[in-house]
């Protein structure tokens, strides 16, 4: 299995059914076969705040799920979390493409990509970054149930080493 | 119209179907109107109460409806364009439109000055939409929004009034409660 295989298979043996989602092009790979899979119910948001909303209301009657983003649409999904899933204690994995390390083109994508793992630990949810695929199954499924287990999102970060990134 | 007759008249229609609580008065008022285990309250997370309704609306059959505020909405208005593009039959969402931000110091807010939220429901291609001023056109329109196909947006202009108690503020029971309801 390749990285999105082992997302998907992670997914499904989590029972994860609901995907909220805002487009990014570097994760593209993964969400396009979720849209194209009938296991999944694949929700497109107008922003991150909104995929992480849509992604509670499922949980609340009893289904998982989980959101994909970009590391910039962290920042726009903070409050969120930190008002709603950190409180409530929603389980949501935050499957995370995260701009501004090595390889990054634009300057105005580093600052949000460089803040989000401090502000991750400040709102002390757990975190898992994805460099490439070694241990990466284990890594994934791990993240998951210590996410059911512990009722907290958890973020699993996936550099431009594990994707390829974007090039300018 | 007061949003507490408002809410009481809603619950009359709700029956068991899930209800999303804006946070501040509507939740306080939703608690006090009838607490029950399908209310989900809210206590922070502005602007996102109807994106969660459409995350429940989607992962179950049941109507499920939205007490919504203006100024909550409008610092989401793209949550309107996503149940625009996903249509969900049963999804419900009300907005208690008093036209200011009533727990910030009551300033105008832009319903006050010219956005109509039925209109923007509408461009987003939700099919149900109505506003309504009194309790009988509310009875009315929630009478086919609990029983016809929506998604159904309803705007509820309501009138300013004094506030509740607030409400026990127990989010993580609150989603206990909630979501185990649905496994009964």
């Amino acid at each position: 299995m390749d990285w999105t295989e082992i997302i998907i298979d992670s997914l499904k043996q989590s029972d994860t059914t609901l995907i909220a989602y805002v487009p990014d092009i570097s994760i593209d790979r993964v969400t396009s076969k979720i849209d194209d899979d009938p296991y999944f119910q694949l929700v497109p948001a107008t922003r991150e705040e909104e995929a992480i909303g849509i992604a509670v209301g499922a949980y609340a009657t009893g289904r998982n799920s989980a959101v994909f983003m970009q590391s910039s649409g962290f920042g726009n999904s903070i409050n969120a979390i930190a008002s709603l899933c950190i409180p409530a204690r929603t389980p949501i994995p935050i499957f995370m493409n995260m701009r501004g390390g090595s390889g990054e083109f634009n300057i105005a994508q580093v600052p949000m990509g460089r803040a989000t793992r401090p502000i991750l630990d400040e709102l002390g949810l757990v975190h898992f970054t994805l460099d490439d695929e070694y241990n990466m199954d284990k890594i994934v499924n791990g993240a998951i149930k210590l996410c059911h287990a512990n009722r907290q999102p958890v973020a699993i970060c996936m550099t431009q080493l594990l994707h390829g990134g974007k090039l300018a | 119209m007061l949003r507490f007759d408002a809410t009481k008249l809603v619950l009359t229609h709700a029956g068991n179907s899930p209800i999303v609580g804006n946070l501040g008065p509507t939740t306080d008022e939703l608690w006090h109107a009838g607490h029950r285990d399908r209310n989900f309250y809210t206590y922070g997370n502005m602007g996102l109460c109807s994106s969660i309704a459409l995350g429940m609306a989607v992962s179950t059959d049941e109507k499920v409806i939205s007490l919504d505020g203006d100024g909550s909405l409008l610092m989401n208005l793209g949550a309107i364009a996503t149940i625009g593009r996903e249509r969900p039959r049963n999804l419900v969402v009300v907005v208690w439109d008093n036209e200011q931000w009533g727990q910030t110091g009551h300033q105008d807010s832009h319903t006050a000055k010219g956005t109509d939220l039925e209109q923007v429901a509408q461009s987003c291609s939700i099919p149900n939409t109505a506003t309504v001023r009194d309790l009988e056109s509310l009875d009315d329109v929630m009478q086919k929004a609990m029983t016809e196909d929506g998604p159904w947006f309803i705007v509820a202009k309501i009138e300013e009034q004094g506030y509740m108690p607030v409400s026990p503020i127990e989010p993580e029971m609150t989603l206990y409660r909630f979501r185990n309801s649905f496994s009964e």
